[in-house]
């Protein structure tokens, strides 16, 4: 039952991220073509005006377009980047790497930071470092990431030059091995520090919230009572029950982590699929714009699903009461 | 709980949570910028008054953008254009998250089934791609984003502000309106709808919170009213003309930065007192809520 319901809601939400693709070229003012084939559709020879109607289906009624449209997903094709003069499924491939390598690092950073700071601020509640992180963690909320972005290449970047400015990896060289990795580490820093400090408090105040009502539970107590050493109550016992609600945390993360990498991306000239949404935007590129919207909101489906099945392991009461 | 009680409750509130004063003064610090614009700034905004790239000066002290407009001018009249946008489409989105959450926990059943459907389906869209499709297929201008914004925020508060009314259903005074036979669309609107409409507010606040974010994020990203510069589209053209790779960071990058965490951070602050400030009457169960952050609301 809970499965079944589960997979119809991620269904819907795909029909509806196909349907608002398929419908924003043809729901716009003019012809669907120019959304298709570029603004300059009008200089085209007339043959490939035809091969283009054709292939979209764009003289047949909506519903079979739409069958057309899927059937020539399903094939792969995505369309032509017209700026490009690439296929836009070629060109995705090329970026999603680097996203996922960006996104990844980010989610995994601010997760674990989040879930340490997060304990020892509640562990000494009231205290400086409570007080200094908590200030910390709701300054860094409201800051705009794109801007921290900024900042942080002027500071370390520019001024004290000891990290590349922009880039995922120093253009005109060939590195292999070692050299290779330690220069694409060394360009992914400045972009996840930036991604992780506007995503960890999130986690740092559920995990704050969590673990204060933990300790203040009655098998803490006890524990405590036993005069098993602090550490031990801590980790052990607090640290393990009040880790459940960061996996929700941790799901509302996923998406917006993708969110803030379209910026910070942007701002670090980052070769991922958040940059492209910027370049495409920025050329009119919008068969490329679709394809790049289409594979992220994809990514961060699949990433839901996953972690879905994933947390009935994590909490045993989950997978009783379903 | 009469006027006056509630009033003393939220002056011991306010005495006691220091915070929200902080956040109140941004706001209406905040707030007196705008409205004070035309007033305080000392050139017009659109106005070429200069060299371009200038450095402070006792002319520019904020020194001059890449046209050689004045960079303090563009700065408090950017606080209208992100106040507006940010409360406007709060506002929308509120409305249309309080309708959606009051009938869906109020009418229950199928209603309620499909309308949450739908809220699940608005969250787990990753918000900034979606508003970027959106925005460049409807063109830049004011309008445009601010539907784009409320029209992607709404399910959050709807969701909220359902569980209120779910927990406001099986209080007595509803069920005594009921069986004093009261229609559906009376009691939604005489007794539900007034029920939550403190917390609607808090939500609102929030809302507005996260919408000058939004909106500072697409502005950056070119998508912001070219005829009305916020803090973000600032930031847009100082990106655009890389004036983080000079010195030109510490007067063209730094403040609108610093205004828009601010401004997010004073509505922040205001939002979460005033959730904390109606709990109470919530009698909601399991203490306090930690505030929700960015990716939570």
């Amino acid at each position: 039952m809970f499965w079944t319901a589960k997979l119809g809601q991620y269904l819907l939400v795909l029909l509806i991220i196909l349907a608002i693709n398929f419908f924003l070229p043809r729901a716009m003012p003019g012809s669907p073509l120019r959304f298709l084939a570029g603004e300059d559709v009008g200089f085209l020879p007339p043959e490939t005006i035809q091969e283009l109607l054709a292939k979209n289906g764009l003289d047949k009624p909506l519903p079979q377009q739409f069958w057309l449209y899927l059937k020539n997903l399903l094939k792969g094709d995505l369309g032509y980047s017209y700026q490009m003069k690439r296929p836009v499924l070629e060109v995705l491939w090329e970026r999603l790497p680097w996203t996922l390598l960006l996104t990844g690092t980010s989610l995994i950073l601010a997760t674990i930071i989040g879930v340490v700071v997060g304990t020892l601020a509640a562990w000494r509640r009231g205290r400086r470092f409570d007080a200094i992180s908590l200030t910390t963690f709701i300054l860094l909320d409201s800051t705009p990431s794109f801007w921290l972005g900024m900042i942080l290449i002027a500071v370390f970047a520019v001024n004290a030059k000891l990290l590349p400015i922009f880039g995922a990896q120093t253009p005109w060289v060939t590195l292999t091995g070692w050299a290779y990795i330690a220069d694409i580490l060394k360009h992914l820093i400045l972009p996840v520090t930036t991604l992780t400090l506007t995503t960890i408090s999130g986690t740092f105040m559920i995990m704050r919230y969590s673990m204060l009502q933990t300790l203040g539970a009655d098998y803490i107590t006890t524990a405590r009572s036993k005069g098993l050493p602090e550490r031990v109550v801590l980790y052990r016992h607090a640290m393990r029950n009040a880790l459940l609600p960061v996996a929700t945390v941790f799901m509302l993360n996923l998406g917006f982590v993708v969110s803030g990498a379209t910026v910070v991306e942007t701002v670090f000239s980052y070769p991922g699929l958040g940059r492209l949404l910027f370049e495409a935007v920025l050329n009119r590129d919008y068969p490329l714009l679709q394809g790049a919207f289409l594979l992220i909101t994809l990514s961060v489906l699949a990433a839901n699903v996953v972690a879905d099945l994933l947390y009935p392991l994590l909490d045993p009461r989950v997978r009783s009461s379903r | 709980m009469e006027v006056g009680g509630r009033l003393r409750r939220a002056v011991r509130f306010f005495q006691e949570n220091p915070l929200s004063w902080v956040g109140l003064i941004l706001l209406i610090g905040l707030g007196g910028v705008a409205l004070l614009a035309p007033y305080l700034s000392p050139y017009d905004p659109k106005e070429v008054v200069g060299r371009p790239f200038q450095k402070p000066s006792p002319e520019h002290p904020l020194g001059t953008n890449d046209i050689g407009q004045d960079i303090l001018s563009e700065l408090l009249y950017g606080a209208r254009t992100s106040l507006l946008i940010g409360f406007t489409a709060a506002a929308i989105a509120i409305l249309l998250g309080t309708l959606v959450g009051v009938v869906a926990g109020y009418a229950g059943g199928w209603v309620d089934a499909a309308l949450m459907r739908l809220v699940d389906v608005v969250l787990v869209i990753p918000f900034l791609p979606l508003m970027i499709l959106l925005a460049a297929y409807l063109g830049p201008g004011l309008i445009n984003i601010i539907g784009v914004i409320a029209a992607l925020i709404w399910a959050r508060p709807a969701r909220v502000i359902r569980s209120q009314v779910l927990s406001l259903k099986h209080s007595a005074y509803i069920e005594a309106a009921e069986a004093l036979g009261a229609g559906f669309g009376r009691v939604l609107f005489r007794h539900v709808l007034p029920g939550v409409l403190p917390l609607a507010l808090a939500q609102f606040i929030l809302a507005a919170s996260s919408s000058i974010l939004i909106e500072s994020s697409l502005a950056f990203l070119g998508l912001g009213d070219p005829l009305r510069k916020s803090w973000g589209t600032i930031l847009y053209y100082a990106q655009a003309r890389g004036a983080f790779l000079t010195g030109a960071w510490l007067w063209w990058v730094l403040p609108p930065g610093l205004l828009i965490t601010l401004s997010v951070l004073g509505f922040a602050l205001t939002g979460y007192a005033l959730e904390r400030l109606i709990q109470p009457q919530l009698a909601r169960h399991g203490g306090p809520q930690p505030p929700r952050t960015r990716s939570q609301r």
